[in-house]
């Protein structure tokens, strides 16, 4: 049952992650397309805030990794 | 064309050398339980290194019950002999009443962040020397060593440390940031070399690195950092009783997402790796040995991919970890010289 509950959890993290990410590249391609010239900027902006995102949905990984190994029960 | 083929030669040889090795520290650590293959014993840290056919123990080093002086033994195996210490499913216990209070051991993580840690000392002392000496600002820089790593220099000064921290204050930070990015990249490329392990592939190395980061930022903490930490310029007083304990929270979540976001994506990666080889393993006890060549004929090229995909999240993590830090760090240390009242945006 607890695996059964990490699976799940582990696996919506990966689609509000995927969903976030998704619509950061998404901003970042079309505002690339429209201003070329900005690229460096929007490109390091992007990774900043897809970094972000990653960090809150990594955490829930790791929650998943410690039930699935049943550590801390 | 010659020198080409030849390093193809001996990066075959190295691998041709390195494989049985491994090989055998898998049969090592599967004997222990059933599973086909040992998923966190790769991950996890341990108190030898296996490195070119050699097991070396690594010290103990134990404080027990409360006292000052620690019980130093060269290998685990000692201190089981010594007749303090009893192991028991892979930890050390005391044979006595006492708990161990701390547990100072040198591990296997310690030992490739104390080499990744020399390398940057090593790195950063000679390319200091080299511009004493004028090489790279009378002349031009001379030799790959010094272009390779000026392009980083240059790169952290400029994209990471000018961008983000203030004008006036960013030159501090600039040996801080170096030393973090490079030490970073240097413990997750290890990870990807035979016998290596990535040191950051464990919370507590990320932490500690997390923690640095956290004291320089509030160290540097301008006034108006802590002022809008505590009281809220514009903002009605009723609602500071809110958002102060939520910004005295987000002081500590930054350097704690800091962490664990290295500490997670270099595990993942490393979970990756073992997970998809292993399921060569899996198949081979599941339907027979052909099915697992079978399959290696789809993981093995997947594994590969995964490796570069790995030696880019490496660069790329360590980048970020760097970056975030130098945010945090510009945000604490930026001081508002206008104050507009009610529309100022605090971090």
């Amino acid at each position: 049952m607890g695996l059964l509950g990490a699976g799940i959890g582990a696996g919506i993290a990966a689609i509000g992650a995927g969903i976030g990410i998704g619509l950061i590249g998404k901003g970042a391609v079309e505002s690339i397309a429209r201003q070329p010239e900005a690229s460096g900027d929007i490109r390091g902006a992007m990774i900043l805030t897809a970094a972000l995102i990653e960090g809150v949905a990594l955490i829930g990984a790791i929650v998943c990794i410690l039930i699935a190994l049943g550590i801390g029960q | 064309m010659i020198q080409a083929f030849r390093r193809i030669i001996i990066t075959v040889l190295f691998l041709f050398i390195c494989t049985p090795a491994s090989q055998a520290a898998q049969d090592q650590s599967t004997s222990s339980n059933d599973a086909p293959i040992d998923v966190v014993g790769k991950v996890a840290d341990h108190h030898s290194l296996d490195i070119a056919y050699m097991h070396i123990p690594l010290p103990r080093i134990l404080f027990v019950g409360g006292s000052a002086i620690p019980h130093w033994y060269w290998t685990t195996e000692a201190a089981v002999e010594s007749g303090n210490f009893a192991e028991e499913n892979g930890a050390l216990v005391t044979s006595g009443g006492s708990a161990i209070t701390l547990d100072m051991s040198i591990t296997s993580h310690l030992m490739f962040f104390w080499l990744a840690i020399i390398l940057t000392l090593w790195l950063t002392i000679s390319m200091a020397r080299r511009y004493r000496q004028g090489i790279g600002r009378n002349v031009e820089p001379q030799g790959w060593f010094q272009n390779l790593f000026e392009i980083t220099f240059v790169f952290v000064r400029d994209e990471i440390a000018r961008d983000n921290i203030p004008d006036d204050k960013y030159e501090k930070f600039i040996p801080y940031l170096f030393a973090v990015f490079v030490a970073i990249t240097f413990m997750n490329l290890f990870g990807l070399l035979p016998w290596g392990a990535t040191a950051t592939a464990d919370i507590t190395v990320t932490a500690i690195l997390a923690l640095f980061t956290f004291l320089i930022t509030q160290w540097n903490g301008s006034k108006d950092h802590w002022r809008h930490v505590f009281v809220f310029p514009g903002v009605p007083p009723i609602m500071r009783i809110i958002l102060t304990p939520i910004e005295i929270l987000g002081l500590f979540t930054k350097p704690l997402a800091l962490a664990v976001r290295l500490f997670a994506n270099m595990l993942s990666g490393k979970i990756m790796i073992i997970i998809i080889l292993g399921l060569i393993f899996i198949f081979a006890e599941g339907f027979g040995n052909f099915a697992g060549i079978g399959v290696s004929f789809l993981t093995v090229p997947l594994t590969v991919a995964l490796y570069v995909l790995k030696a880019f999240v490496g660069i790329l993590q360590a980048y970020i970890f760097t970056l975030l830090s130098a945010v945090f760090i510009g945000m604490a240390a930026e001081e508002h010289e206008h104050h507009e009242e009610g529309i100022e945006a605090h971090a």
